[in-house]
């Protein structure tokens, strides 16, 4: 049944009632999880090139580090950020209760900054000492891995909001890994640019079309197409559909994060051209953000008593 | 022992002394309520009729803040009331989040989370919650849900079929129940929200904690 049909049935209306409260989590957690596919992704990026073309993935060990290490500062400090109280934010490691998604993400974050930082200080030594890219690479194995969890504990984060179903949706770990994938491969493209060879880029295109593919898919076929919902979703769905407050910006999102960077990715290809390839990176990222704020946002909007 | 909370809605009045008294004990600040009282009217006029809830936290037995707070601040107390320790929260308003029952906000005071303790300061003194007190019809009922000769015991079994809590399918097994309960007053998205249907006309959000 629709948002507008229950309504009509009950035909009741809230005559008086205290202000509700407005967004609960702001524009600063959708930076935090746009930040952090980005600093994840170029991680898993630059595991796939060393293995796949490692004749361009040898040449960006040092680029990637320093992308990976400020992409998941800005993570971090942004979700200090948005603490109602920051300088407690230390209780988390001296009271931490395991139960919570929030405390394992902030161990799993804080050793993951760990290994970035040991990455960084491999590369730099790699710069006169060749043979310390041997540790770099056994130590960029541990850090791919504890990648995949990092990306993922958002997912697990958001799916302990009990009071908000859209975020219960197992699909939502697919999107947390596709948006690493598609920002991750986005970046690598930007800041390879010569060093990467053209198959190189090729490759990192296939990822970067196939995860909008994918990611765009999810979204078509839960949100528009999916017939069946939960009634709390099909309101919250109600913001994106019709004259919504989100229409404008979910359509914006799924055109410039999915749509456009899949055909320009087609055209990049048949025209051998890295400028489209380019483009299509550039939208992917930005698009990204609005797709990300747009999935965080709509749920907020519900009345929850 | 577990203590619990039912309101009987047929004799609730919405004269809101629960929440005034709520306010005053708890000194609860500014564009903030620990418990409120809602009117929602369901019908066409003539046949028309107003219905009064009093929202509070539930004190749900698989509590989603309890869960997700990172430094459990949010705590089961041995009489099973959700307690919290504001000096303990960081305000990462995660609880805010997933209380499926809007029952949690940022105290703008102390930029923390707060919410109905079911006055367990009060009760540890073993007194009744103030709300309970200040209620001149006694719609609210307050007690051990583990004690079957508890007045509130004995209240859920003599009205068993009409006894209801709010959003049973999120699987939170609240410790706080409404007799004579419908659809229009227990489910927000029932009802329709119009513009200048709160205390304060035409604003309809309140910034949380004061910011952002």
């Amino acid at each position: 049944m629709a948002a507008h049909e229950i309504l009509a049935a009950t035909n009741a209306v809230v005559t008086l009632d205290v202000a509700l409260p407005g967004t609960v989590w702001p524009w600063l957690v959708t930076v935090n999880m746009w930040a952090k596919s980005i600093g994840t992704g170029v991680i898993f990026m630059l595991f796939m090139l060393l293995r796949m073309h490692p004749e361009s993935g040898n040449k960006l060990r040092m680029q990637t580090s320093i992308v990976a290490f400020i992409f998941i500062n800005i993570f971090l400090l942004f979700t200090l950020a948005d603490l109602h109280q920051p300088f407690r934010f230390w209780h988390i490691l001296v009271y931490p209760s395991f139960t919570s998604a929030i405390a394992w993400g902030t161990f799993m974050a804080s050793a993951f900054l760990g290994l970035l930082t040991l990455l960084l200080l491999v590369a730099w030594r790699a710069r006169t000492n060749v043979e310390c890219n041997t540790n770099y690479d056994k130590i960029l194995l541990w850090t791919t891995i504890l990648a995949i969890p990092v990306t993922l504990y958002t997912a697990a984060l958001l799916s302990q909001c009990t009071a908000r179903e859209l975020w219960q949706m197992p699909a939502e770990s697919a999107q947390m890994i596709l948006a690493a994938l598609l920002s991750g491969s986005a970046t690598m493209i930007l800041i390879g640019g010569d060093k990467l060879t053209y198959e190189a880029k090729k490759t990192l295109g296939v990822v970067l079309g196939l995860s909008a593919l994918m990611s765009f898919i999810i979204y078509m076929s839960e949100y528009i197409f999916g017939a069946m919902k939960a009634e709390e979703i099909a309101f919250t769905l109600e913001y994106i559909k019709g004259d919504g407050a989100y229409t404008v910006m979910f359509w914006l999102g799924q055109w410039m994060t999915y749509i456009l960077p899949m055909l320009l990715i087609v055209l990049s290809r048949s025209s051998k051209s890295e400028s489209i390839l380019k483009l299509a990176s550039i939208l992917a990222i930005v698009g990204l953000f609005i797709v990300k704020h747009v999935w965080l946002m709509i749920p907020q909007l519900l009345p929850m008593s | 022992m577990q203590l619990g909370f039912l309101v009987d809605l047929h004799l609730c009045m919405g004269c809101k002394g629960c929440e005034i008294a709520c306010k005053v004990e708890n000194e609860v600040p500014l564009s903030t309520w620990r418990l409120r009282v809602k009117y929602v009217d369901v019908g066409t006029f003539p046949e028309t009729k107003r219905t009064f809830t009093p929202l509070r936290c539930n004190h749900c037995e698989n509590a989603p803040c309890e869960r997700i707070c990172p430094v459990s601040a949010l705590h089961y107390l041995d009489n099973g009331i959700v307690n919290i320790d504001k000096e303990r929260c960081i305000g990462c308003a995660g609880c805010v989040m997933a209380c499926p029952y809007g029952a949690i906000y940022i105290d703008p005071q102390t930029q923390t989370a707060d919410k109905c303790t079911y006055c367990a300061h009060r009760v540890a003194s073993s007194m009744m919650p103030a709300c309970v007190v200040a209620c001149p019809v006694q719609a609210n009922i307050f007690g051990d849900l583990d004690d079957p000769t508890s007045n509130i015991s004995q209240y859920i079994g003599a009205h068993q079929p009409s006894v209801q809590v709010r959003k049973p399918e999120k699987g939170t097994n609240p410790h706080h129940y409404y007799v004579g309960g419908g659809n229009a007053s227990l489910n927000p998205l029932a009802s329709a929200r119009l513009e200048g249907d709160n205390l304060f006309g035409k604003i309809t959000t309140l910034p949380v904690g004061g910011h952002h």
